[in-house]
């Protein structure tokens, strides 16, 4: 506590860096080689955005539990306060211009060590302009609020949709493979345009910026109680299949996601990963497991269905993603798993979870409060 | 002991308290999860061992629930299994193997047999502790739901719930049975191959397979897996690399993908030789299929020398192989290029008999078939440095093309008819 008003006054640049460090016991982050465990005893302030999402309301859980994070704070649009004692709310509009200052006056003031970056949308929106402001735009606002303030690690929450669905996908997609989804659709655009954000400061720690970044590339998530553009599709009693064809897919446990998040907060791991579960499964096991219909439509029929429902606001997803009913679009989750994570639930094990929770909304046994 | 490991014990004791604590915690937030169970999951080690023969009882009068499990495997068998099986609810009803419930119980006694009578949670976090000296307080999400945990709370549930057993690449052993018969009628009935010294294919580890490739509709990367089951001593799985546009078509890629197909691309073809498997590849690729019929038999370039890359960088042996029969099945006449392009089509076919009677007239020919395979050639005394060698990549290419294209004349020059061989 006592370092901060020190590290405010200093000149920021790559090389005061070494200056600042002070002794190990106090500050052993600069002492900390890549991919250590954070040493303990080293109290740490935790920032997320997002907070009210529901990867972030359960980071925050987890966090409060932590012994070795100190405070959390957490940034939403709404004002939703967290009941844990050590969470600390604030409500941020990413959406506005004056929330860089305002951001970066948080997180000076809080003297946050890490920020995880969640606030982003789990399904497609019509409001493409808001999206836009708050995904693309809000994730430089961040990335700039964040280097204002000396932040000392930032993870982004990422996907690995944004790989594309392509018929020229190898079966496991890795880290080095290009982003190819459809940039006409904002859902991906703005979440590519995220990434190229973050991956900017990712340079700039090449460079002398004294910073751990990290981006989670994650599976469709699936679950009992996480909601997504995924599990709203496996939801429906009836879904659409593109006639002739069956792909591959894989899924990553809700847990996992939120573990593999905490595991970027405690490690330091810089670079981009995959988060996948092991295995993978056709689309049509998968629908059987879910016990759906599946009524199989020839794609060119199907998107321009779909284009016209989604105008009409009657589609949950616009064309884009009907290609991720065609082609296999499965990540290689090896590189995190080098790093030392693991995911708990495969493929087929975070599936068979969704399925008997989503038994039991399906007959309404449980009521939907998340959105 | 000194202060330090003092410490760390401490550490540890705290650890697995809080532990506990936030395995409730994390059941509570994933509030609709029908796993809460999880609290249970300390199950004090007596009740364990002597539960045993009593859980197997509890097991026995579950219906058949998992009609798949064709490669049952004990993945997860390191640890027991507490709780009862996984509600029933999973997979289709309809079972395609009879003696599921006797394979299961097997594989249930496998596992009783591996149980060691440990606790389990103090286990796994020993095991987690032993890599890791500076472990703090900071694991617990990783640890909570560390593999053998899982492998504790699912143990055999997990066995049960193999219902659909696709490998990593999307081979799907039971629809491969379901398709046998038409496979084995165009194997044995319809093209009656003929399979030549299948046994120079190594018995076990890596190999790739260099053939020729065309026939419009690519038939010859199937037989040459049905060849290989059937003749090889080994009975040796072959995966076989297919171009782009077989993944970009409806139906095809699907079903081609089910019965062992792979996209063909560096990145597969590596992690498949990684794990031992033999493919076959076809350098000819996309042109190989659009050959002109008058060009029959003559090899088109072999790529970039790709699969020479691959059998330098992974040490695996090259066989080549010679398939006489198969570029006459769809005899190509014309391509048309025009709308090719938005079907995802390298090319549209003019074969005698297609477009002429629609669809059916992709049906393949009844030609005789005969599969020659060549000796191996052993890449590995260039070493892996090599691959960078585009020269060396280019002489071996070649030498390999040559190879084949002699093992076609040849075989050309010794067949009487297309038809009977």
């Amino acid at each position: 506590m006592k370092r901060e008003p020190q590290r405010r006054a200093k000149p920021r640049g790559p090389s005061d860096a070494a200056p600042l460090s002070a002794p190990p016991s106090e500050a052993p982050l600069a002492t900390v080689a890549r991919g250590d465990l954070v040493a303990a005893g080293s109290r740490r302030v935790v920032a997320v955005t997002g907070a009210s999402s529901f990867l972030g309301s359960n980071l925050i859980a987890l966090l409060e539990e932590d012994d070795s994070v100190s405070r959390i704070v957490a940034i939403d649009e709404t004002s939703k306060t967290f009941p844990g004692p050590k969470t600390r709310s604030y409500e941020v509009d990413l959406t506005q211009p004056t929330s860089e200052a305002r951001l970066a006056e948080i997180l000076a003031a809080e003297s946050a060590h890490t920020i995880v970056h969640l606030a982003f949308l789990a399904s497609p929106s019509h409001g493409s302009a808001w999206v836009h402001e708050l995904e693309s735009v809000g994730t430089m606002r961040i990335t700039v609020a964040a280097r204002e303030a000396r932040v000392r690690k930032f993870v982004l929450w990422s996907q690995t949709m944004l790989y594309g669905a392509e018929p020229t996908n190898p079966n496991f997609l890795t880290e080095k493979h290009p982003l190819r989804a459809s940039r006409s659709e904002p859902f991906f655009a703005d979440k590519l345009e995220a990434e190229a954000e973050v991956q900017r400061l990712y340079q700039q720690t090449q460079h002398g910026l004294d910073c751990v970044v990290t981006t989670l590339r994650t599976a469709p998530i699936v679950g009992p109680s996480v909601r997504n553009v995924i599990t709203r599709y496996l939801a429906r009693r009836v879904v659409a299949t593109m006639m002739g064809f069956d792909p591959l897919v894989q899924f990553l446990h809700e847990v996992d996601a939120i573990a593999a998040l905490k595991f970027a907060v405690d490690r330091d791991i810089a670079g981009t990963f995959n988060v996948v579960g092991d295995g993978i499964l056709p689309l049509s096991t998968v629908l059987r497991v879910c016990g759906r219909v599946a009524v199989p439509i020839p794609h060119p029929v199907a998107e321009r269905v779909n284009a016209a429902l989604w105008l009409a606001q009657l589609a949950d997803a616009p064309p884009e993603f009907l290609k991720y009913l065609r082609f296999l679009c499965v990540a290689d989750g090896s590189k995190i798993a080098a790093a030392g994570f693991r995911p708990a639930y495969s493929t087929r094990e975070a599936l068979l979870d969704f399925v008997n929770a989503q038994r039991l909304r399906d007959v309404r046994l449980i009521e939907e409060n998340v959105g | 002991m000194s202060k330090k490991k003092k410490k760390k014990q401490k550490g540890q004791e705290r650890e697995i308290a809080r532990t506990g604590e936030g395995r409730k915690r994390v059941t509570a937030k994933a509030s609709a999860s029908p796993r809460q169970g999880r609290a249970k999951a300390a199950t004090p080690p007596a009740r364990r061992s002597a539960g045993a023969p009593e859980r197997r009882a509890r097991t026995k009068p579950l219906p058949p629930r998992s009609p798949r499990p064709a490669t049952v495997t004990i993945e997860k068998a390191d640890a027991a299994a507490t709780e009862p099986p996984f509600p029933p609810t999973l997979g289709p009803p309809e079972p395609r193997e009879r003696d599921i419930e006797a394979e299961i119980r097997a594989l249930e006694a496998q596992i009783d047999l591996l149980t060691p009578n440990r606790p389990p949670g103090s286990d796994a976090l020993r095991k987690a502790r032993g890599s890791d000296p500076v472990s703090g307080p900071t694991d617990t999400a990783t640890e909570l739901l560390s593999e053998a945990y899982v492998a504790q709370r699912w143990g055999k549930a997990a066995l049960r719930s193999k219902f659909e057993p696709v490998d990593e690449f999307g081979y799907d052993k039971v629809y491969e049975e379901r398709a046998k018969p038409l496979l084995d009628f165009l194997y044995e009935s319809y093209f009656r191959v003929e399979v030549r010294d299948a046994d120079r294919v190594p018995s076990e580890g890596r190999v790739i397979l260099v053939a020729n490739h065309a026939g419009t509709v690519p038939l010859d990367g199937p037989m040459l897996r049905m060849a290989l089951q059937r003749e090889h001593p080994k009975k040796r799985e072959l995966r076989w690399l297919a171009e782009d546009f077989v993944f970009h078509m409806p139906f095809l890629g699907a079903w081609m993908n089910r019965i062992g197909a792979v996209r063909a691309c560096q990145e597969n073809a590596e992690r498949l030789l990684q794990e031992d498997a033999a493919i076959a590849v076809f350098p000819e690729g996309a042109k190989g299929v659009g050959k002109l019929f008058r060009d029959r038999y003559r090899l088109q370039r072999f790529g970039r020398g790709g699969f020479i890359k691959l059998a330098l960088r992974t040490g695996a042996p090259v066989v080549p192989v010679a398939i006489v029969g198969g570029e006459e099945t769809n005899p190509l006449l014309f391509k048309v290029e025009l709308f090719a392009k938005s079907l995802g089509l390298p090319f549209l076919p003019v074969t005698p008999t297609f477009p002429l009677l629609g669809p059916a007239g992709l049906l393949p020919a009844p030609t005789k078939w005969r599969i020659f395979v060549g000796e191996p050639l052993d890449l590995s005394e260039y070493g892996e440095g090599a691959a960078a060698d585009e020269l060396l990549v280019g002489r071996l290419s070649e030498r390999v093309r040559a190879t084949i294209q002699g093992m076609l004349d040849r075989a050309i020059g010794e067949r009487r008819s297309v038809w009977f061989g």
